[in-house]
Protein backbone atom coordinates (compact mmCIF):
# COMPACT_ATOMS: atom_id res chain seq x y z
CA UNK A 1 0.00 0.00 0.00
CA UNK A 2 1.48 3.11 -1.11
CA UNK A 3 1.54 5.98 1.45
CA UNK A 4 -1.34 7.93 -0.22
CA UNK A 5 -3.48 5.30 0.12
CA UNK A 6 -2.48 4.45 3.69
CA UNK A 7 -2.74 8.22 4.94
CA UNK A 8 -6.52 8.13 2.86
CA UNK A 9 -7.03 4.69 5.20
CA UNK A 10 -6.05 6.55 8.14
CA UNK A 11 -8.19 9.20 7.93
CA UNK A 12 -11.80 7.22 7.83
CA UNK A 13 -10.02 5.38 11.01
CA UNK A 14 -8.52 2.72 10.17
CA UNK A 15 -6.33 1.96 12.76
CA UNK A 16 -3.90 -0.71 10.73
CA UNK A 17 -2.98 2.10 8.22
CA UNK A 18 -2.45 4.29 11.12
CA UNK A 19 0.22 1.96 12.45
CA UNK A 20 2.17 1.25 9.05
CA UNK A 21 2.13 4.92 9.20
CA UNK A 22 4.04 5.20 12.18
CA UNK A 23 5.91 2.53 11.97
CA UNK A 24 7.08 4.17 8.39
CA UNK A 25 8.44 7.16 10.31
CA UNK A 26 9.10 6.51 13.89
CA UNK A 27 12.86 5.63 13.01
CA UNK A 28 13.22 9.04 10.87
CA UNK A 29 11.41 10.88 13.74
CA UNK A 30 13.14 9.63 16.41
CA UNK A 31 16.70 10.23 14.95
CA UNK A 32 15.91 13.78 13.96
CA UNK A 33 14.37 14.64 17.74
CA UNK A 34 17.73 13.14 18.47
CA UNK A 35 20.10 15.30 16.56
CA UNK A 36 18.16 18.09 17.36
CA UNK A 37 16.95 18.04 21.11
CA UNK A 38 20.41 16.02 21.92
CA UNK A 39 18.94 13.98 24.56
CA UNK A 40 17.30 10.39 24.49
CA UNK A 41 14.60 11.40 27.01
CA UNK A 42 13.48 14.61 25.40
CA UNK A 43 13.75 13.03 21.54
CA UNK A 44 11.05 9.99 23.30
CA UNK A 45 8.74 12.59 24.06
CA UNK A 46 9.06 14.79 20.93
CA UNK A 47 8.14 11.69 19.19
CA UNK A 48 5.27 11.02 21.32
CA UNK A 49 4.21 14.83 20.57
CA UNK A 50 4.82 14.53 17.13
CA UNK A 51 2.67 11.32 16.18
CA UNK A 52 -0.22 12.57 18.76
CA UNK A 53 -0.19 15.56 16.89
CA UNK A 54 -0.39 13.87 13.37
CA UNK A 55 -3.25 11.80 14.83
CA UNK A 56 -5.11 14.41 16.33
CA UNK A 57 -4.72 16.77 12.77
CA UNK A 58 -4.82 13.65 10.11
CA UNK A 59 -8.14 14.64 9.07
CA UNK A 60 -6.92 18.03 7.89
CA UNK A 61 -3.76 16.89 6.14
CA UNK A 62 -4.45 17.59 2.64
CA UNK A 63 -1.46 16.11 0.90
CA UNK A 64 0.04 19.39 -0.38
CA UNK A 65 3.45 18.87 1.38
CA UNK A 66 4.73 15.61 2.28
CA UNK A 67 4.04 13.97 5.46
CA UNK A 68 7.63 13.67 6.50
CA UNK A 69 7.61 17.54 5.44
CA UNK A 70 4.86 18.16 8.50
CA UNK A 71 6.34 15.66 10.75
CA UNK A 72 10.08 17.49 10.73
CA UNK A 73 8.13 20.44 11.28
CA UNK A 74 6.36 19.53 14.61
CA UNK A 75 9.36 18.36 15.90
CA UNK A 76 11.70 21.24 14.78
CA UNK A 77 9.04 23.49 16.42
CA UNK A 78 9.08 20.97 19.85
CA UNK A 79 12.77 21.02 19.72
CA UNK A 80 13.33 24.75 19.48
CA UNK A 81 10.27 25.94 21.44
CA UNK A 82 12.30 23.42 24.17
CA UNK A 83 15.61 24.42 23.88
CA UNK A 84 14.52 28.17 23.86
CA UNK A 85 13.15 27.85 27.31
CA UNK A 86 16.57 26.64 29.21
CA UNK A 87 17.84 29.77 27.65
CA UNK A 88 21.59 27.97 27.06
CA UNK A 89 24.37 30.01 25.93
CA UNK A 90 25.28 28.65 22.27
CA UNK A 91 28.14 29.94 20.55
CA UNK A 92 26.95 32.54 18.20
CA UNK A 93 27.81 32.31 14.74
CA UNK A 94 26.12 35.29 13.25
CA UNK A 95 29.92 37.07 12.76
CA UNK A 96 32.72 35.97 11.28
CA UNK A 97 34.29 34.20 14.09
CA UNK A 98 33.70 30.58 13.01
CA UNK A 99 35.72 31.37 9.34
CA UNK A 100 39.42 30.49 8.49
CA UNK A 101 41.43 34.03 8.31
CA UNK A 102 42.68 34.29 4.81
CA UNK A 103 45.99 33.34 4.13
CA UNK A 104 46.04 30.41 7.17
CA UNK A 105 47.57 26.54 6.30
CA UNK A 106 44.96 24.54 6.45
CA UNK A 107 46.28 20.49 6.64
CA UNK A 108 44.91 17.45 4.81
CA UNK A 109 42.65 15.60 7.18
CA UNK A 110 44.49 12.29 5.38
CA UNK A 111 46.23 11.70 8.60
CA UNK A 112 43.50 11.41 11.02
CA UNK A 113 45.15 10.27 14.64
CA UNK A 114 43.96 6.49 15.41
CA UNK A 115 43.20 7.50 18.98
CA UNK A 116 40.57 9.91 17.42
CA UNK A 117 38.91 7.51 15.43
CA UNK A 118 39.15 4.45 17.40
CA UNK A 119 37.18 3.92 20.39
CA UNK A 120 34.67 6.93 21.30
CA UNK A 121 36.65 10.14 21.10
CA UNK A 122 34.96 11.04 17.92
CA UNK A 123 31.59 10.56 18.68
CA UNK A 124 32.49 12.90 21.82
CA UNK A 125 33.99 15.61 19.31
CA UNK A 126 30.98 15.65 17.34
CA UNK A 127 28.96 15.82 19.90
CA UNK A 128 30.33 18.62 22.19
CA UNK A 129 31.39 20.19 19.07
CA UNK A 130 27.07 20.24 17.52
CA UNK A 131 25.76 20.85 21.22
CA UNK A 132 27.57 23.94 21.30
CA UNK A 133 25.91 25.07 17.56
CA UNK A 134 23.33 27.40 17.87
CA UNK A 135 19.90 25.15 17.57
CA UNK A 136 18.54 27.39 14.63
CA UNK A 137 21.47 26.33 12.52
CA UNK A 138 21.66 22.72 14.21
CA UNK A 139 18.51 22.42 12.39
CA UNK A 140 19.55 23.17 8.78
CA UNK A 141 22.47 21.25 8.95
CA UNK A 142 20.85 17.98 10.15
CA UNK A 143 18.53 18.49 7.76
CA UNK A 144 19.94 19.47 4.91
CA UNK A 145 23.65 17.66 5.12
CA UNK A 146 23.15 14.48 7.43
CA UNK A 147 19.49 14.45 6.34
CA UNK A 148 19.67 14.95 2.89
CA UNK A 149 16.82 17.40 2.31
CA UNK A 150 16.68 19.70 -0.41
CA UNK A 151 17.54 23.35 0.48
CA UNK A 152 13.71 24.32 -0.55
CA UNK A 153 12.35 21.42 1.87
CA UNK A 154 14.78 22.60 4.64
CA UNK A 155 13.27 26.34 3.81
CA UNK A 156 9.89 24.99 3.89
CA UNK A 157 10.95 23.35 7.39
CA UNK A 158 11.94 25.64 8.95
CA UNK A 159 10.50 28.76 7.42
CA UNK A 160 13.60 30.21 6.21
CA UNK A 161 14.00 31.39 2.65
CA UNK A 162 16.20 29.59 -0.21
CA UNK A 163 19.33 31.94 0.77
CA UNK A 164 18.62 31.92 4.96
CA UNK A 165 19.35 28.04 4.93
CA UNK A 166 22.29 28.51 2.22
CA UNK A 167 24.07 30.98 4.68
CA UNK A 168 22.66 28.86 7.59
CA UNK A 169 24.54 25.68 6.34
CA UNK A 170 27.67 27.17 5.49
CA UNK A 171 27.84 28.96 9.19
CA UNK A 172 27.06 25.76 11.02
CA UNK A 173 29.50 23.39 8.49
CA UNK A 174 32.09 26.25 8.74
CA UNK A 175 31.21 25.63 12.51
CA UNK A 176 31.26 22.38 12.80
CA UNK A 177 34.58 21.89 10.68
CA UNK A 178 36.27 24.18 12.44
CA UNK A 179 35.75 22.63 15.75
CA UNK A 180 36.57 19.22 15.13
CA UNK A 181 40.11 20.10 13.31
CA UNK A 182 41.24 21.16 16.55
CA UNK A 183 41.58 17.91 17.72
CA UNK A 184 42.15 16.70 13.59
CA UNK A 185 45.27 18.97 12.50
CA UNK B 1 33.07 38.97 -13.26
CA UNK B 2 36.25 37.84 -13.63
CA UNK B 3 37.07 34.06 -13.11
CA UNK B 4 40.84 34.45 -12.66
CA UNK B 5 40.77 36.15 -9.50
CA UNK B 6 39.23 34.44 -6.23
CA UNK B 7 40.70 34.55 -2.71
CA UNK B 8 40.19 31.16 -0.62
CA UNK B 9 37.82 33.37 1.77
CA UNK B 10 35.78 33.77 -0.91
CA UNK B 11 36.07 29.96 -1.86
CA UNK B 12 34.94 29.08 1.78
CA UNK B 13 32.23 31.62 1.62
CA UNK B 14 30.21 29.81 -1.18
CA UNK B 15 31.41 26.67 -0.35
CA UNK B 16 27.94 25.10 0.50
CA UNK B 17 26.75 26.14 -2.81
CA UNK B 18 29.52 23.86 -4.62
CA UNK B 19 28.88 20.97 -2.30
CA UNK B 20 24.89 20.72 -2.61
CA UNK B 21 23.89 22.76 -5.56
CA UNK B 22 23.69 22.83 -9.14
CA UNK B 23 25.64 26.38 -9.84
CA UNK B 24 26.92 27.37 -13.09
CA UNK B 25 27.35 31.51 -12.03
CA UNK B 26 30.71 32.95 -13.39
CA UNK B 27 31.38 33.13 -9.71
CA UNK B 28 30.85 29.12 -8.83
CA UNK B 29 32.84 28.55 -11.89
CA UNK B 30 35.75 30.80 -11.05
CA UNK B 31 35.55 28.83 -7.54
CA UNK B 32 35.84 25.68 -9.17
CA UNK B 33 39.27 26.80 -10.99
CA UNK B 34 40.48 28.00 -7.97
CA UNK B 35 39.85 24.55 -6.21
CA UNK B 36 42.10 22.63 -8.98
CA UNK B 37 44.99 24.70 -8.20
CA UNK B 38 45.15 25.82 -4.55
CA UNK B 39 45.81 23.15 -2.23
CA UNK B 40 44.76 25.10 0.46
CA UNK B 41 40.95 25.23 -0.50
CA UNK B 42 40.86 21.71 -1.61
CA UNK B 43 42.06 20.70 2.32
CA UNK B 44 38.81 22.97 3.69
CA UNK B 45 36.60 21.35 0.98
CA UNK B 46 37.61 17.91 1.73
CA UNK B 47 37.58 18.47 5.65
CA UNK B 48 34.16 20.24 5.62
CA UNK B 49 32.81 17.12 3.50
CA UNK B 50 34.30 15.00 5.99
CA UNK B 51 33.04 16.85 8.92
CA UNK B 52 29.52 15.72 7.31
CA UNK B 53 30.09 12.12 6.61
CA UNK B 54 31.18 11.54 10.41
CA UNK B 55 27.98 12.88 11.04
CA UNK B 56 25.86 10.59 8.97
CA UNK B 57 27.99 8.20 10.57
CA UNK B 58 25.98 8.27 14.09
CA UNK B 59 22.27 7.51 13.82
CA UNK B 60 20.39 6.58 16.86
CA UNK B 61 18.94 2.94 17.23
CA UNK B 62 15.36 3.31 17.96
CA UNK B 63 14.82 1.60 21.29
CA UNK B 64 12.57 -1.51 21.61
CA UNK B 65 10.89 0.18 24.64
CA UNK B 66 10.32 3.47 23.11
CA UNK B 67 8.65 1.83 20.41
CA UNK B 68 6.41 -0.09 22.45
CA UNK B 69 5.97 3.06 24.58
CA UNK B 70 4.73 5.10 21.57
CA UNK B 71 2.32 2.58 20.21
CA UNK B 72 0.76 2.17 23.60
CA UNK B 73 0.44 6.18 23.82
CA UNK B 74 -1.40 6.11 20.59
CA UNK B 75 -3.56 3.08 21.18
CA UNK B 76 -1.88 1.22 18.72
CA UNK B 77 -0.33 -1.83 20.19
Amino acid sequence: MDEVELISKAQTGDRQALSELVKKYEKTVYNFSFKICRNPEKAENTMQETFMSMVKSLKQFDGKSKLSTWLYRVVVNHCLMDLRKKKRNFVSIDDDEGEVPEGSLIPDWKNIPDDVTENNELKKILDDAINKLQPDYRVVFVLRDVNGLSTEETAKITDLSVPAVKSRLHRARSFLRNEISKVME
Amino acid sequence: MSESKVGCKEVMEHICDSLGEELDSPKCVAIKSHLKVCTNCQNYFKSVEKTIEFYKLYNPELPEETHENLMKKLGLD
